[in-house]
């Protein structure tokens, strides 16, 4: 393991109550420090699971994992102090306004008043939500509420950003807006865990991509070094297919 | 302040419930003011109830007015003297009687006071004849007697019949008395040519009822208003779980709960915040019910709810309550995964221990088994403890047991709710 690995994961495995499959199964990675760290696969591949785990959100049932060079079991709330997350369903009061919903959870996060505003201010601009700060979230569209999902991951500037599936269901406005802005936090040395099924954009995106089907990684690195890649795939979609068979997961 | 923070937003987000409001504040309104309206003849009437009395005064004397004035100041007697515009005839009356439409009448025969007065006199002239002080010649006891009429409907209990002749009577002695002083002062006037003096008889004798209260004593019964209007301010209280596990519940079925954990150090302010606002809530709508108590009720033809004036006590019993009834409605909030099983346990429970409490029923009417296992609900706690202040003026002393059962309910509940809440992970 590199002096730049951020995050260290091996041997992670999870099986839920009641189900016969694990849902992640000895899953081993490392995240290297300012990486776009693509985490790909087909719906129920587990990497919501892994996401959670890697927040200490989740009882694991095997493996271990290191962030910041601290273990999640031990140090689980250090560590969600250092880092920010954009979980897959929108974590948002839809009866407060997109203003109060950002400063509540800046106050949790103990920011004071202040640099609440500036940076609310900063970020609701930055995302093309300014003009909606005091609208309810109940009357967002699926892509502001998306956007708005992000930037409550962003108010205590951590410096690593976990996002599960940041784009789903999002216009290509959205999209636009929200991927140019995660190359531009990655310019400033900010590590990104990026979750998605969606292989087109991760291709764009990502400087790391790990593969995982039915709970097992079948296959990471960098693009152009991917075996399969040379022996004639030409893009992400047809090595996955290639990987993984054309079966619908759901 | 995370706390703080947590505060103003379950304010946000409880005044931007329409539904929760009315609940919070609306139902229980509703509630107390239905319960006690339908139970008011219920308990009335086992208590005291006020009797319609007609009253025909043929007579227009002294004695229709004695009587007339003592039932107006009866706060059992409701005086009825028209029915109808008109003004009642002996006839009218006992027809209304007798047709059940009113319970009793009391009839004032013409010229009773004048023969009244006919007796008074003589009575006096015999009584100076025998000790040689008048020459005048008392007449043969022949002078006919007024006779007072009360009728009742055979319907009506024995103690009202019993009652109000005696009232009645009393009256009637008192009347007499006066006349009979009257006619010797003239008599005496005129032998020693000095004027009447005023003499008032009626306070030579003070008979006073009181109840026998001693603090802290369990049973003595209330009225419709007294035990409606505490015992369903508990209920409203308790059912605060309902917005509190219903917005908790949602708020880990959308997603922000989610990101609050995400959050390190945000648990605590979290849980703690909407305990507070909750008890708050709770407080608030306590202070609405007695205001409901002290000026609605009245307004709709009840009594008054008398609160006592041990304020320092009624305020340490509300927040004790407010306590209890925010840490079960946290308890059950964190425990239960869905807001269905939450809020039908939820709602369950509570109705069942204000039954067991003594809310629905008082717990003086229930029968002795349930009576027995009553002191284990909390709801019965707080009734008790608002029972002592509210009807026997309790010291702040005596309501300290239930206070300090109802407080620790609330640290246990509490308590077990956040811990609930730390341990579950998400998954
Ligand atoms: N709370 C849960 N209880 C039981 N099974 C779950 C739960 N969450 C996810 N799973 C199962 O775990 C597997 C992985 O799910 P998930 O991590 O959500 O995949 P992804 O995010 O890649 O779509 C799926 O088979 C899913 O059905
Ligand atoms: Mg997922």
């Amino acid at each position: 393991m590199t002096d730049s690995s951020l995050i260290q994961v091996s041997g992670l495995r999870k099986i839920y109550r009641g189900a016969e499959m694990p849902a992640v199964d000895n899953l081993s990675f490392v995240v290297h420090e300012g990486d776009i760290f693509g985490l790909l696969g087909p719906n129920g591949a587990g990497k919501s699971t892994t996401i959670m785990a890697l927040c200490g959100l989740l009882k694991i049932n095997a493996g271990s994992i290191q962030i910041f060079g601290l273990s999640i079991n031990q140090k689980g709330a250090e560590i969600r102090k250092l880092i920010g997350v954009a979980p897959q369903e929108i974590a948002l009061f839809p009866m407060l306004t997109a203003y109060e919903n950002l400063a509540y959870f800046g106050r949790m996060y103990g920011l004071d008043r202040a640099t609440i505003r500036q940076r609310v201010d900063h970020l609701l601009e930055d995302f093309g939500l300014k003009e909606k700060a005091k609208v309810r979230v109940a009357h967002f569209s699926g892509g502001m509420k998306r956007r708005l999902n992000l930037i409550a991951a962003l108010l205590h500037r951590p410096r690593l950003l976990i996002l599960d599936e940041p784009t789903s269901g999002v216009d290509v406005q959205s999209r636009k807006m929200i991927l140019d802005y995660l190359l531009s936090l990655q310019a400033e040395g900010v590590t990104i865990i990026y979750s998605s099924h969606l292989l087109d954009e991760a291709e764009n995106l990502c400087s790391w991509f790990s593969i995982l089907d039915e709970g097992r990684l079948i296959a990471e690195g960098k693009l152009k070094d991917m075996p399969a890649m040379n022996s004639g795939s030409r893009n992400l979609e047809q090595l996955f297919l290639e990987l993984t068979g054309k079966r619908t997961r759901d | 302040m995370k706390i703080l923070a947590t505060i103003r937003k379950e304010f946000l987000l409880l005044v931007r419930d329409a539904g929760g409001i009315t609940l919070i504040f609306l139902m229980p309104l509703a509630l107390v003011i239905v319960m006690a309206l339908i139970q008011n003849n219920t308990i009335d009437e086992f208590l005291e109830t006020k009797l319609e009395v007609l009253l025909v005064d043929e007579d227009r004397d002294a004695l229709g007015a004695e009587l007339e004035r003592a039932f107006r100041a009866s706060p059992n007697i409701r005086l009825i003297k028209q029915v109808d515009h008109e003004a009642l005839t002996a006839e009218t009356a006992r027809r209304l009687v007798q047709r059940g439409k009113y319970k009793t009448v009391v009839i004032i025969p013409k010229d009773a006071g004048a023969m009244l007065q006919r007796k008074n006199k003589n009575a006096v002239v015999r009584l100076l004849a025998h000790y040689g002080l008048s020459d005048k010649k008392p007449v043969a006891d022949a002078l006919p007697a007024p006779e007072i009429q009360i009728l009742f409907d055979p319907a009506i209990k024995a103690n009202f019949k019993q009652t109000l002749t005696s009232a009645v009577e009393k009256i009637v002695a008192h009347v007499q008395s006066d006349g009979l002083m009257d006619e010797v002062q003239t008599h005496m006037g005129k032998m020693t040519k000095k004027p009447k003096i005023k003499m008032d008889l009626s306070d030579m004798i003070i008979v006073r009822q009181e109840n026998a209260v001693e603090n802290n004593k369990r049973g003595m019964p209330p009225n419709a208003v007294q035990h409606n209007v505490p015992a369903w301010s508990m209920f409203a209280m308790f059912f605060i779980l309902f917005p509190l596990a219903g917005n908790l519940i949602k708020e880990r079925e959308e997603g922000s709960m989610l990101r609050l954990r995400l959050i390190a150090g945000s648990s605590l302010p979290v849980i703690s915040g909407k305990f507070i606002f909750y008890f708050f809530v709770c407080l608030l709508q306590l202070l609405l019910m007695i205001g409901v108590g002290l000026y609605i009720m009245p307004l709709l033809g009840m009594s008054k709810l008398v609160i006592g004036t041990n304020y320092p006590g009624l305020l340490l019993v509300g927040f004790s309550v407010a306590m209890a009834a925010t840490g079960y409605g946290l308890l059950i909030a964190v425990y239960f995964k869905t807001p269905q099983q939450a809020l039908s346990f939820g709602s369950i429970s509570v109705v069942i221990l204000a039954a067991i409490g003594g809310v629905w029923v008082p717990v003086f009417l229930m029968p002795e088994m349930m009576q027995s296992i009553s002191p284990y609900s909390p709801l019965n706690w707080g009734l008790e403890a608002f029972n002592n202040l509210f009807l026997r003026n309790a010291e702040t002393a005596a309501v300290l047991p239930d206070v300090a059962r109802l407080l620790c309910f609330s640290g246990t509940t509490l308590g077990a709710g956040i811990l609930i809440h730390k341990s579950r992970t998400v998954l």
